[in-house]
């Protein structure tokens, strides 16, 4: 069947239609949302949450303590507040959730845009390119690209940029290649509109829900992706905190301290399911045909 | 639909009692067994070709002599494949008896010509051990190629040969301990192609030989039956490469290790569980060498005799010991680390003032918070050292010194310190054998060993005169020596912040009755020397 | 269908080539000597210099990649700086272990994956579907080194079930990572296959079936899940990618000698031909396996057959 095209974004998909229909199709998709606020908010006020800094050392005598009032998730195995490093950890994860997510959806759907738009050559090029970095398991992709660029969390929104974007290329382009043929492209072409505004006024806005879906469910596959990164060492400098590579350094303690390690795989658990829950949502709402690809 | 879920819980609880095998205790292990876990896996068997892990050459090899670990801790240089030896008046001749009826494992015979082939081998094969053969007369024309054979080198009959050096040195001996002088067979490395990667072409006389080498998975040593000493108590040996310490730390609890080396387990965990938990089952050697505190004197502000004192003032080093390594490391005065020969006891460490310090740094006409540089951290180090960074950096700010940790990566952080241009930097020396030569030539020997440590000690006085203390011939007066440039480069020019040395603690399971930490600075030991129930 | 596949197969070959140039562009912009890591503190100059020429690192880059690129089509993909050995050879020891888990873990997925998806479709919207399905959304929320880590920690530290470390145990060694790496996957395949299942379900031909007084387990084995199948092995064939990726993770936590393990010590030990080799053979695996799987379901789809 096919899909019923509209020309403009608002209609139907305006931020408060998609909010009113996902709170009356889906609850827990608006609870995640919620959820995802309260998380952005805690790593943005971590300052004002927490009286430590994310390498203060806060013990005098032991470096690895229990929880306790002062340190409610006790502290590490550096004498540092698990509590605080978890705050700050919220905002290096979301960041690696969020950043490349939006550079790898302006590259992939510029690029999907172009070749599925202008076809031939470009089309070609752009899509074997992105058949070479799909080819790749995603997480020894990154692996080298880290291994190259070194640590460091722009190093690290590169590598995840680099990996993402040729799926985005791929949806848009299947996109584009349906608008392409209807009749208002039709129209538009036929009137002497130019290709580049074509697809910036016509084509791009259409494909905006399924980026918004593609969006909310490549966020949390970064976060996956930036904790596995860390679980391995790799990642982010020292001594900046990340919630791989809490669970990384961690993990030696799962049997005394199990917080140090849990406590982060938690943070990466209820973070990666509430995008993911709020994504599947928005797909309902927004999207209906993405749900099976 | 019951029934599938009733097949699927079958299915787990069969799994389940099936995986019921392993005890704790270790009863159904092999007898004989040794179980250890490496943290990586070794490149080559071949001394001559590496500097790194030496479990291999140590137990499938023998050496002229060995360190032996007296029951008291101090340790003795013990002939092992030579029996005795002389020295001549001028200290430059050494001669040699061999130990007689000792055989290589595929049976050819020990003679003096396998030891010439051995100090040859390691000049001309290009490696990277050659330090100990360089001393010896002809070294140097050999290793150019301007000469065929090692002219110090004269071998009198089967079982007895001589040595002669090119400067007198008393340290040789115990430099003929060290792993690199493994010897090894003539006969077997000419027939032989893959001396050092295949099993069976890396033939020695030690009490193992390797007959099992997966790569990145596990290797096996089994008893010699040819060995001349006496037989071992431990018959096998499986090294498995776990590179994961906490699957390390799992797999020791649960007796699935029989030694388990602490090193690679963070001090956190050593603390809280195996100092309470596993009091009775560990054993420590020391650590012989020392984490040292490297300040450049190229640096615009350590280039003064007066901030390098203020830094060697305003270091805690009791703090670091309790609070990083849980008290398991010792304090160090000097350069010559505790436990080796030439050790000078009554050395004081420069007393902790980080007023003091400061005031120091005013006099010298500093403002407050002037002097700066940066403290480079090698980010592949482990987590203690990173927190000693950490401390370090919070213990001098707190003198007034403002430094700033600058984190690389390794192969940067060797490029910058080969170049002699990082300011400052905490790294970690270990004794390849017991004499002061070890660390003092290599730090202080000339200028450009104290320029790749990007240390640029500037008193060329001293360093000729280090260089020079190994000839001496006399051991009291070499210490005397040794002792005195000690003192002047750490108190008068405070060239050198000596922090701490580690102790080297390894945990025994159920299975092992006793064993004895080789004295070494390298984590490597000999199976022989541990016992089983 | 003929033509397709050899399109297909054309594709892929122009894809390898892609793959291998962009693994050896990415693996020569690196900080540092890397021969002076690897031979550590003590280096001497000559040793470095041999090194140097021996690698081929003092050559022009053109020079480099046409020695890399004939060593790929000749199987010859170098030596490990850090092992002293034949990249390929070091590949060949590790691979069928990576393999073993591969499978095990794919068993896994699949075998709770369809029956989950069987499950929560014959139930649809019932609590039990809503269950599974929450339970499946975790499943591909949790960090497979959560998964690795719990079982660990449970099953074999405090259980003792299992062994600790899988490298000498036998294939006892392999039922928990196989479940730690499995686990993702089983919770995308229940979700395909309950939908996938729900469509058929609607088609006329399934309630000609039921018609026919067949019961309902019966409908949904004989016909149904034929039919919904199909989607289920382009999935593997994704999945492959998303293995391989997670088996570096399990081989670590485990201690399992495969090819995920060995790529992290060539990036621990800055082994540039080792991850080169390693990073490159597990890319031919996963492209293949794709072009397998297309090749596949163009033979299984009677659609696709009649289209070409």
């Amino acid at each position: 069947m096919e899909k019923k095209i509209k020309n403009t974004v608002e209609d139907g998909h305006g931020f408060r239609s998609v909010c009113y229909r996902l709170w009356k199709e889906n609850k827990v998709a608006v609870f995640c949302a919620l959820l995802i606020v309260i998380f952005a908010l805690a790593a943005i006020c971590a300052p004002l949450l927490t009286p430590y800094g994310y390498d203060e050392i806060v013990t005098d005598t032991y470096r690895l303590s229990q929880p306790s009032l002062a340190h409610p998730l006790g502290t590490d195995e550096v004498g540092r507040d698990v509590f605080t490093r978890l705050l700050y950890g919220a905002r290096i994860s979301l960041m690696v959730g969020i950043v490349p997510t939006i550079i790898s959806m302006i590259v992939g759907a510029l690029l999907g845009i172009i070749a599925g738009f202008v076809g031939g050559k470009a089309d070609a090029v752009i899509m074997r390119l992105a058949d070479i970095m799909l080819a790749f398991p995603s997480m020894l992709l990154a692996m080298v690209i880290m291994y190259t660029l070194g640590d460091g969390i722009i190093n690290i929104f590169l590598a995840l940029a680099l990996v993402n974007w040729a799926s985005v290329a791929r949806i848009v382009r299947a996109e584009t290649l349906k608008l392409k043929e209807t009749e208002y492209v039709e129209a538009a072409r036929s009137i002497g509109v130019s290709k580049w505004k074509i697809m910036m006024r016509h084509i791009l806005p259409n494909c905006i829900p399924s980026l918004i879906v593609l969006f909310t469910l490549n966020i949390p596959s970064a976060i996956l992706s930036e904790s596995a990164l860390g679980f391995l060492g790799l990642g982010i400098e020292k001594p900046m905190a990340s919630w791989g590579l809490m669970v990384n350094t961690g993990r030696q303690y799962l049997y005394t301290n199990p917080w140090l390690s849990l406590a982060p795989s938690a943070a990466i658990m209820l973070v990666v399911l509430a995008f993911n829950f709020l994504g599947d949502g928005l797909r309902d709402v927004l999207d209906p045909h993405l749900k099976n690809q | 639909m019951k029934k599938i879920i009733a097949l699927i819980l079958a299915v787990v609880m069969v799994l389940g009692l099936a995986a019921c095998g392993g005890k704790k205790d270790g009863s159904d292990v092999e007898a004989g067994l040794l179980r250890v876990a490496a943290s990586y896996d070794i490149s080559t068997m071949d001394v001559a070709q590496t500097t790194d892990n030496y479990m291999i050459p140590m137990n499938i090899f023998d050496r002229l002599f060995e360190v032996e670990v007296q029951a008291d801790g101090s340790t003795e240089i013990v002939g092992s494949l030579a029996l005795d030896y002389d020295t001549s008046s001028d200290g430059l001749t050494y001669t040699f008896v061999l130990r007689e009826g000792v055989v290589f494992s595929n049976g050819s015979a020990l003679t003096a010509s396998d030891v010439q082939y051995t100090f040859e081998r390691l000049l001309t094969a290009g490696g990277v051990n050659d330090d100990v053969p360089l001393e010896v007369a002809g070294a140097e024309a050999l290793k150019n190629g301007e000469a065929d054979t090692l002219a110090g080198f004269t071998v009198i009959d089967d079982h007895n040969f001589s040595i002669t050096l090119a400067a007198p040195n008393a340290g040789f001996i115990a430099e003929l301990t060290g792993p690199a002088m493994s010897i090894v067979d003539k006969e077997t490395m000419a027939e032989v192609d893959n001396f050092g990667l295949e099993c069976e072409d890396t033939i020695g006389t030690g009490p193992y030989v390797v007959t099992e080498w997966v790569v990145n998975d596990h290797y096996t040593l089994e008893y010699n039956t040819k060995y001349w000493g006496e037989e071992p108590s431990v018959k096998k040996v499986i090294v498995s490469i776990i590179p994961d310490p906490s699957t390390q730390n799992l797999m020791y609890q649960n007796g699935e290790l029989d030694i388990l080396d602490l090193e690679s387990i963070d001090s956190a965990i050593v603390a809280n569980t195996y100092k309470t938990k596993y009091a009775d089952k560990l054993v420590s050697g020391s650590r012989v060498g020392m984490t040292y505190f490297a300040l450049n004197a190229n640096n615009e502000y350590l280039s003064d005799v007066n901030v390098r004192k203020a830094v060697q003032m305003a270091i805690d080093v009791d703090y670091i010991i309790t609070s990083v390594y849980a008290g398991d490391a010792v304090a160090q005065a000097g350069i010559i680390p505790d436990g080796v020969w030439g050790d000078n006891a009554d050395l004081a460490r420069p007393t902790y003032d980080p007023e003091g310090a400061k005031a120091l740094l005013t006099e010298a006409g500093y403002a407050e918070g002037e002097v700066q540089f940066e403290l480079v951290l090698d980010t592949s180090s482990s987590s203690n050292t990173q927190l000693v960074y950490q401390i370090v950096e919070q213990q001098l700010k707190a003198a007034g010194i403002n430094v700033t940790i600058r984190s690389l990566d390794e192969s940067s952080w060797l490029d910058l310190r080969k170049s002699g241009e990082m300011d400052s930097f905490i790294a970690n020396w270990t004794m390849d054998y017991n004499d002061p030569a070890n660390i003092m030539f290599t730090f202080f020997g000339n200028a450009e060993k104290t320029g790749i440590r990007s240390l640029n000690y500037a008193n060329e006085e001293v360093m000729a005169r280090v260089a020079a203390a190994s000839g001496i011939t006399d051991d009291a007066e070499r210490m005397a020596e040794y002792q005195e440039l000690e003192k002047i480069i750490v108190v008068d020019d405070a060239a050198w912040v000596p922090l701490f040395g580690n102790v080297h603690l390894f945990a025994l399971g159920e299975r092992v009755a006793s064993f004895v930490p080789y004295w070494a600075g390298y984590s490597n030991f000999y199976a022989k020397d541990v016992t089983l129930k | 269908m003929v033509t397709n596949i050899v399109k297909r197969i054309l594709q892929t070959v122009l894809i390898l080539i892609g793959v291998a140039l962009l693994i050896f562009l990415m693996l020569r912009i690196i900080p540092g000597n890397a021969i002076l890591t690897m031979m550590g503190d003590k280096t001497n100059p000559e040793a470095v210099e041999r090194m140097t020429a021996e690698l081929g690192l003092d050559k022009p880059f053109y020079v480099q990649f046409w020695m890399y690129i004939k060593g790929v089509f000749t199987g010859d993909l170098g030596t490990s700086y850090s092992l002293n050995r034949s990249v390929s050879e070091l590949i060949s020891t590790s691979f069928p272990n990576t393999v073993k888990l591969a499978i095990a873990a794919a068993l896994v997925a699949w075998i709770v994956g369809i029956i989950c998806g069987i499950i929560a479709a014959v139930k649809k919207n019932g609590i039990i579907d809503h269950l599974f399905m929450g339970v499946s959304l975790l499943g591909v929320s949790v960090p497979v080194f959560m998964v690795a880590m719990v079982l660990q920690y449970l099953l074999a530290y405090k259980l003792q079930w299992f062994p600790i470390s899988s490298g000498n145990a036998g294939w006892v060694g392999y039922i928990l990572p196989a479940i730690a790496l499995g686990w993702n996957s089983a919770g995308s395949i229940a979700r395909l296959t309950r939908s996938t299942l729900l469509e058929v379900l609607q088609e006329d031909y399934i309630d000609t079936a039921r018609a026919k007084g067949y019961r309902q387990l019966y409908v949904i084995i004989r016909h149904a899940l034929r039919n919904a199948v199909l989607p289920v092995i382009t999935m593997m064939a994704v999945q492959l990618s998303s293995l391989l990726s997670g088996a570096v993770i399990c081989e670590t936590v485990f201690s399992i000698n495969g090819i995920g393990r060995l790529a992290v010590a060539a990036i621990e030990a800055r082994d540039i031909p080792l991850l080169q080799g390693t990073v490159l053979f597990s890319t031919v695996i996963v492209i293949l396996g794709n072009l397998l799987a297309d090749c596949l379901y163009s033979v299984l789809d009677p659609r696709i057959r009649k289209e070409v």
